[in-house]
């Protein structure tokens, strides 16, 4: 497997082995005398093994980063990091990209060593390593630039602006400007040995896929013989398109149409989905549970009640439970085409039971305020239960229906923990607004779950709103006429039925509270 | 008499129960024909794949969470190169809960975890073939600290006797696999210790570090990074290449591969999958598409050889 790169970086002869011999050597006794000190002290010098030049940098990694606030001002960067453009230099840097890890791997079963990856055969490609730095620039480059690189001030210069590009790509990880001790080379040699290594530069090992190598002589992992590595290409700086951030409102236009948008949509649909859902089941349960028997309504009311009491998280794990594939039931129903489990359904039915009990139980309390025995005297009348329920019973406790709705509405736009056990994290699918702050904030994009919160706190300032402005317009209009000429004319009718000025004046402020 | 009144009452909650499977039974029904309806219309390609598998395909993919940034670019490229394929909102979890979604029935064509240890557990649920299995990519445990902090920590033990240092965050270590290689590594500093039950579940022994440093809560590695980068921890453990995933914190030392077990990333094609050799395609794609390669090794992940 090694063969192949044993016969590229060893066709210079036998003397090579000799001296590679007596440099691990040296090496080995640097690193064991001295352990703390710079594991690349003398001995490892740089060879080039191609027959180019190989210089050691008159700059160090100190002149570079105590000159960079000088420098910043005087570069233009893109906002990728991929490309700098400086003032009065004569090349700019494009196709920026740093390599943090890379592979071991063999390509078609050929080894090459560890290799990073470079964008084209004209890339200036750098390898910074435990103590050194590599870098190797094409002498085509070399020649089209009319670059010395033996000179100190391009040094000096490409090295600020490898280290500007540096920085922003870095994401926090090493940047070589940092490393003490570190002593910087510049080559235009394809292959270097370096101690033990021996790195080469720009190999094509596949059609227009080029690399940078580290082998490892007595190894089969070159991994230890770079830290990461970087690579770029020279370009004309009036050729050279360098996109910069925005700002002001050009930033903010660009965050809006890069925005994601699904979660309000998700958001919405579910919630307008399971209030209406929940807007007729409430209603029946609350029917159900007050003609029924003492005894049956404690049942009903606990059964209807608990997930209100419950912590969201159990609410969920009860559904999945329920609908998954671990218990027989959810076994049963997924075999009856009932397999919901983190779909959008299973939004929709974690945001009806935990919204649900909400309306069940605003609609309930005010069934029960209303006075039974009007009640009693519509079934007098010969009206029909469901006739006293669409005709009497809703129109008088309709406020109250408008405030359970609006409950569940608000409690099903905040579901979240029986949403994300039930339902899962899909985006465009089941991850609705609390859900997308959540993972927004986890993955670092805290402008988006800003955005998203700000988009919370406006829509239920608008709830809150309508809410308000429904009232008191029900208020003024009930005080203004009865609302609900039926009602009115019912409680005619029943009072006509009563004898005593004392039970007609009870009455009609039982109803004209129910209305209220 | 008494009797038959209770009876007749007992009837009558039966009856109203009754009523109300009813209805909660036909909301169901409701909602699932709704789903089918929606699915199709919102999330065609995941309905019609499975007919059609030869026009489109949608592969649902599960991989830990450090991959949360990595992976939308590689599948973005594999789209580009196969536009017949596309994916499905990928789920990132830490590794122990994917495979307990697996388990509970969700349904994925691709895993990637942490750690060998969650694909075996996935494995013995029947949850992966195990013949696709394949080691993909290897990893750096490090310590990470906000990027404008000053804490300098040159050895692991220093988490524990430097007094600068007054909170560490690892992940929860039965669910996080990040969370399992610190705990692994904290043991080998002689931080702490844990015991091991018989399904592999650690449990960590209080001492003084634990006790008053430790915070071994975190749900997947990305909440450790984000402890640290929000200030609410002072260090972390996570991987190398969460420093890159995320903006505002730093490597400050990298923990010696030695310390812990090897930080192996093993991919496989799952049980579930409608589209075995698509799902096995990608993993290949992953592994040997030299721009792929490129986009991993720039978030720090090494591809294993």
């Amino acid at each position: 497997m090694r063969t192949f790169w044993r016969e590229k970086a060893y066709e210079t002869g036998g003397m090579m082995r000799g001296l590679r011999v007596a440099f691990a050597l040296v090496a080995c006794v640097i690193l064991i005398v001295s352990y703390a000190k710079p594991a690349w002290a003398a001995g490892s010098t740089p060879r080039d093994s191609r027959g180019g030049n190989i210089e050691q940098a008159a700059v160090t990694t100190q002149d570079v980063s105590s000159s960079r606030d000088g420098f910043a001002g005087n570069s233009t960067i893109s906002e990728s990091g991929d490309a700098i453009v400086v003032n009065g230099t004569d090349y700019a840097i494009n196709s920026f990209s740093r390599s943090n890890k890379d592979t071991n791997r063999t390509y078609n079963d050929v080894y090459y060593g560890y290799r990073y990856p470079v964008e084209s055969a004209n890339c200036f490609s750098v390898v910074v390593a435990q103590g050194y730095m590599l870098v190797y620039i094409p002498s085509s480059v070399i020649d089209q630039f009319g670059i010395d690189i033996n000179d100190a001030s391009f040094q000096q210069t490409f090295l600020s602006m490898l280290d500007a590009v540096d920085r922003q790509a870095s994401r926090g990880g090493t940047m070589f400007a940092d490393l003490q001790d570190e002593t910087i080379y510049f080559t235009d040699s394809s292959q270097v040995v370096v101690g033990d290594y021996t790195y080469s530069f720009n190999v094509e090992i596949e059609d227009g896929h080029y690399y940078t190598t580290v082998v490892q002589s007595g190894s089969e992992d070159g991994s230890s013989g770079g830290l990461y590595a970087e690579s770029g290409e020279l370009s004309v700086p009036a050729e050279t398109v360098v996109n910069t951030r925005a700002t002001g409102l050009a930033a903010l236009q660009q965050f809006l149409s890069n925005l994601d948008w699904s979660p309000l949509w998700v958001s919405l649909r579910t919630t307008f989905v399971a209030t209406a859902v929940i807007f007729f089941l409430g209603l029946i349960a609350a029917w159900l549970t007050i003609r029924v028997s003492d005894k049956a309504k404690g049942v009903l009311d606990t059964l209807f009640t608990i997930p209100m009491v419950l912590p969201p998280t159990v609410c969920g794990f009860l559904l999945l439970l329920f609908f998954g594939k671990s218990t027989a039931i959810g076994r049963w129903l997924i075999a009856h085409g009932i397999d919901i489990v983190f779909t959008w359904p299973a939004a929709v039915i974690a945001c009806i039971v935990v919204g649900f009990p909400l309306m069940y139980r605003t609609i309930r309390g005010a069934f029960e305020n209303i006075d039974s025995s009007m009640l009693d005297a519509a079934r007098t009348l010969g009206w029909s239960e469901s006739h006293i329920f669409r005709k009497l019973m809703i129109p008088l406790v309709w406020p109250s229906i408008a405030a359970g709705t609006v409950l569940a509405f608000a409690r099903a736009m905040g579901e979240f923990g029986a949403t994300l056990f039930f339902a899962g994290n899909y985006v465009g699918v089941t991850q609705t607004i609390p859900i997308a702050i959540y993972f927004d904030w986890m993955a670092g994009q805290t402008d988006v779950a800003i955005f998203w919160v700000v988009v919370v706190i406006l829509i239920s300032f608008l709830v809150i709103l309508l809410i308000n402005v429904y009232s008191s317009r029900t208020q003024r209009y009930m005080k203004v006429n009865a609302r609900d000429r039926k009602v009115e004319r019912f409680i005619a009718h029943y009072d006509e039925g009563q004898d005593g000025q004392d039970s007609q004046k009870d009455n009609s402020e039982t109803a004209g509270e129910a209305l209220s | 008499m008494n009797k038959t009144a209770s009876r007749s009452k007992f009837s009558k909650i039966i009856a109203v129960c009754a009523i109300m499977a009813l209805v909660g039974v036909f909301a169901l029904a409701g909602c699932s024909s709704q789903s089918s309806s929606s699915d199709s219309s919102s999330n065609s390609a995941s309905t019609t794949s499975e007919s059609s598998s030869t026009e489109s395909t949608t592969l649902q993919v599960f991989a830990a969470n450090s991959l949360e940034k990595a992976l939308p670019e590689v599948e973005a490229l594999y789209t580009q190169q196969h536009p017949e394929v596309t994916f499905s909102d990928t789920q990132y979890k830490a590794s122990g809960d994917l495979v307990s979604q697996l388990q509970a029935g969700a349904s994925a064509d691709v895993l990637i975890t942490a750690s060998s240890s969650t694909m075996d557990k996935a494995d013995t649920n029947g949850s992966i073939d195990e013949s696709t299995r394949t080691n993909m990519f290897n990893n750096d445990l490090v310590v990470a600290a906000a990027e404008n902090s000053n804490f300098n920590v040159s050895n692991l033990t220093d988490l524990g006797t430097d007094s600068t240092i007054t909170s560490v965050a690892i992940g929860e270590p039965n669910t996080v696999p990040a969370g399992k290689y610190a705990a692994q590594a904290l043991q080998s500093a002689g931080l702490l210790d844990f015991t091991t039950a018989d399904d592999g579940n650690i449990t960590i022994q209080d001492n003084d570090f634990v006790t008053n440093k430790l915070n071994a809560g975190a749900d997947k590695v990305g909440t450790v990074a984000s402890y640290v980068r929000e200030g609410q921890c002072d260090v972390g453990l996570v991987y190398s290449s969460d420093i890159y995933r995320y903006d505002g914190i730093k490597n400050i030392y990298t923990i010696p591969a030695d310390m812990h077990k090897p930080i192996v990333y093993p991919g496989a094609v799952c049980t579930s999958t409608s589209n075995a050799d698509v799902a096995n395609d990608f993993l290949n794609f992953c592994l040997n598409d030299p721009d792929a390669q490129r986009i991993f090794s720039e978030y720090g992940f090494e591809l294993a050889s």
